[in-house]
């Protein structure tokens, strides 16, 4: 049998629809507010999805495009630099954090130094101004500052 | 019976929600030029902001309905310049739009494209207004059990009508309504697969859940995309945007027949620009194309889908205004803003909240003329905006994106989640899934379990009340017709052509 993305999906989502029906099962209600329950539309959802996985697993579409893996190296670099930013975001403070976060991402799609720096210094600044001072959103200024 | 009308020209003209409708299409058609942001995506980053405005619910909604129909008009800037469709509405326009462009014709191209646009919303919008009301005193006499089924045939005419993958189709919907059950149950008020984390217990939000799908999962696609095909091509040069009346009679029998094709796409449950610009299309070629020279730059095939699209949009509010059931993607966006300002959109809107009905209804006359103004003058400053690097434009996202969960949370808890929802819905999309599918799953699916439920509560688990009356019977006859025609229609097709 060939590996196809669907048929690893088709697998996951079979998985899926038993870790489900597992945990649905193992609700435990107390009284009986109403016919139904909260147990029965999970349950019926996962056998459907389950079926669907079948048809998903026995005949699966056209393998798609799959990035390569230095491509797939960026795309993980852009996910640490945003697990960066929420990371830092109220300790360091929003324009750092911000300024950091858009210089990095705009040399990331291809900015030089230059550009990206100045990028994010005007970006961050102008944008500080406008959610803090415009539309009124209180920004974190960072916690290890005070 | 249109008294709603009136008043809503009382909300929408005052000076703020008209500044608001102005800036709405202004917007709109800006993210809809955007490269990768569509309707959807630009509702969704904007959404939480609108929010923080502290805008009454009709203004806010007024704001994100003429970023909808201006993203409309946005999205085919990139489909005629570049021949890359700015969102999956717009597919067909690249069809007779770029190549129109490629004879030097870029200018009265988009003119034309914006004044199909601006006949399909207008018939849309009028029949919006006549048939709102009436289908909204219809609905009032539904009972759970009614929504229920009706619930059932949005997900039908989903599956038959979105993408060319109706298995994935039907997994898209089940996983949005299955992530739509986390949370406490309403019914009883126990938890269902929040794993004792609390910022489960309230269910996933749904501002984290389309910021996440469209807004992150796009920024991944965007790096992708440019690692892999480089610069886009040059923009080729516009010259005249204003169009002759020949050019425009010329094109008036698809923008009627496209307008109201589109219209009526938009009213059906579940279906949305995509589903109402490839009908649209393809009805056209086969009623006017008589000397083949559709998808050769024939103004005729670009009119088409152009009116169909914008008139889908505003048909699409038939149904979330009249049953509470988004007509599109977007619009399941739309409701989940309305949501958050505790308003349930139904058949009780006209009555309960004539403001917010009649305001927005309202608002698409008025935005609807706005774009066309703003649009004929300004086409060539729009048409720049596609040349914007993506180096400038991701990062705004980026802190739209953040700033716009923060502000609604103040809890890091909510990103990580969004981040997390992003990654997820990469792969989805790498996956040929279409996100508008798990978007309405999300948005119907809470809706189809406690109307089940409640019906079954009052029959005391006596399930023929699902198919008691005759309106259910219909919905029911209407699904089965949508799920097995288009199979049987196949099989009578083979069978001709063997017997042939």
């Amino acid at each position: 049998m060939r590996l196809a993305a669907d048929r690893i999906l088709g697998f996951a989502l079979m998985g899926l629809a038993a870790f489900i029906v597992a945990q649905s099962l193992s609700i435990e209600v107390p009284f009986a507010y109403d016919p139904v329950g909260p147990k029965a539309f999970p349950i019926g959802l996962s056998i459907l999805m389950a079926i669907f996985s079948l048809v998903l697993i026995l005949r699966p579409g056209p393998e798609g495009d799959w990035p390569s893996a230095s491509v797939l190296m960026q795309l993980g670099l852009v996910m640490v630099i945003l697990i960066a930013f929420a990371f830092f975001f109220v300790r360091l403070g929003y324009p750092i954090t911000a300024v950091a976060t858009i210089t990095a991402i705009a040399r990331l799609f291809g900015a030089s130094w230059r550009a990206a720096c100045v990028t994010g210094v005007l970006m961050a600044g102008a944008s500080y101004v406008l959610f803090t001072a415009v539309l009124e959103i209180s920004l974190p200024t960072g916690l290890w500052f005070s | 019976m249109f008294d709603f009308i009136i008043q809503g020209f009382g909300v929408a003209l005052t000076p703020l929600n008209l500044g608001l409708a102005f800036t709405g299409a202004l917007l709109g058609t800006l993210f809809g030029a955007l490269p990768g942001i569509g309707p959807i995506n630009g509702i969704a980053i904007l959404m939480p902001l609108a929010y923080t405005l502290g805008l009454p619910a009709e203004s806010a909604l007024i704001l994100l309905a003429g970023i909808y129909t201006g993203a409309e008009y946005g999205g085919r800037m990139s489909s005629i310049l570049l021949n890359v469709p700015g969102d999956a509405g717009a597919v067909m326009t690249t069809l007779d739009g770029y190549p129109l462009a490629k004879q030097g014709l870029a200018g009265p191209a988009l003119g034309i494209s914006a004044i199909s646009s601006f006949v399909g919303a207008s018939i849309a919008i009028l029949g919006l207004t006549l048939f709102a009301p009436l289908l909204a005193k219809v609905a009032v006499q539904f009972g759970p059990a009614e929504l229920f089924t009706m619930m059932v045939f949005a997900f039908a005419s989903m599956s038959v009508m979105m993408g060319k993958d109706p298995v994935k189709t039907a997994l898209g919907a089940i996983i949005g309504v299955l992530i739509g059950t986390v949370g406490v149950d309403s019914g009883t008020g126990i938890q269902r697969f929040t794993f004792d984390i609390p910022d489960l217990y309230d269910g996933i939000d749904f501002v984290v859940l389309i910021i996440g799908m469209f807004a992150i999962s796009e920024i991944l696609l965007m790096l992708e995309s440019r690692l892999q095909h480089g610069k886009t091509g040059a923009l080729p040069v516009i010259g005249r945007v204003f169009v002759t009346m020949k050019e425009i009679l010329y094109c008036k029998g698809a923008m009627l027949r496209s307008g109201l094709l589109g219209f009526l796409i938009g009213v059906l449950p579940g279906t949305g620009a995509s589903v109402a610009g490839a009908v649209s299309y393809t009805t056209e070629k086969r009623v006017s194309d008589k000397h083949n020279t559709f998808g050769t730059g024939d103004m005729r095939g670009l009119a088409a889908p152009e009116a169909a699209n914008n008139a889908s949009a505003a048909g699409s509010f038939v149904p979330m205004l009249t049953l509470g059931i988004p007509g599109s993607g977007t619009t399941a966006v739309l409701l989940g803003a309305l949501m958050l300002y505790n308003i349930t959109p139904g058949p009780m809107m006209f009555s309960e909240h004539p403001k917010v009905a009649g305001g927005l209804i309202a608002s698409l006359y008025i935005g609807n003329i706005v774009l066309l103004l703003l649009n004929l003058p300004l086409a060539g400053f729009f048409a720049r905006v596609l040349t914007i690097p993506r180096w400038a434009l991701v990062p705004g996202i980026v802190i739209l994106s953040f700033v716009g969960v923060y502000q609604l949370h103040s809890d890091m808890g909510a990103i990580y989640l969004m981040l997390g929802i992003g990654v997820l819905g990469y792969l989805l999309r790498k996956l040929n899934f279409s996100l508008a599918t798990i978007v309405l799953g999300f948005v119907l699916g809470g809706l189809m379990e406690e109307n089940l439920r409640r019906a079954l509560a009052i029959s005391g688990g006596d399930s023929s009340i699902l198919w008691q009356s005759g309106i259910s019977q219909g919905l029911w006859l209407a699904s089965l017709v949508l799920l097995l025609g288009p199979f049987l229609l196949s099989r009578l097709g083979k069978r001709k052509t063997q017997t042939a």
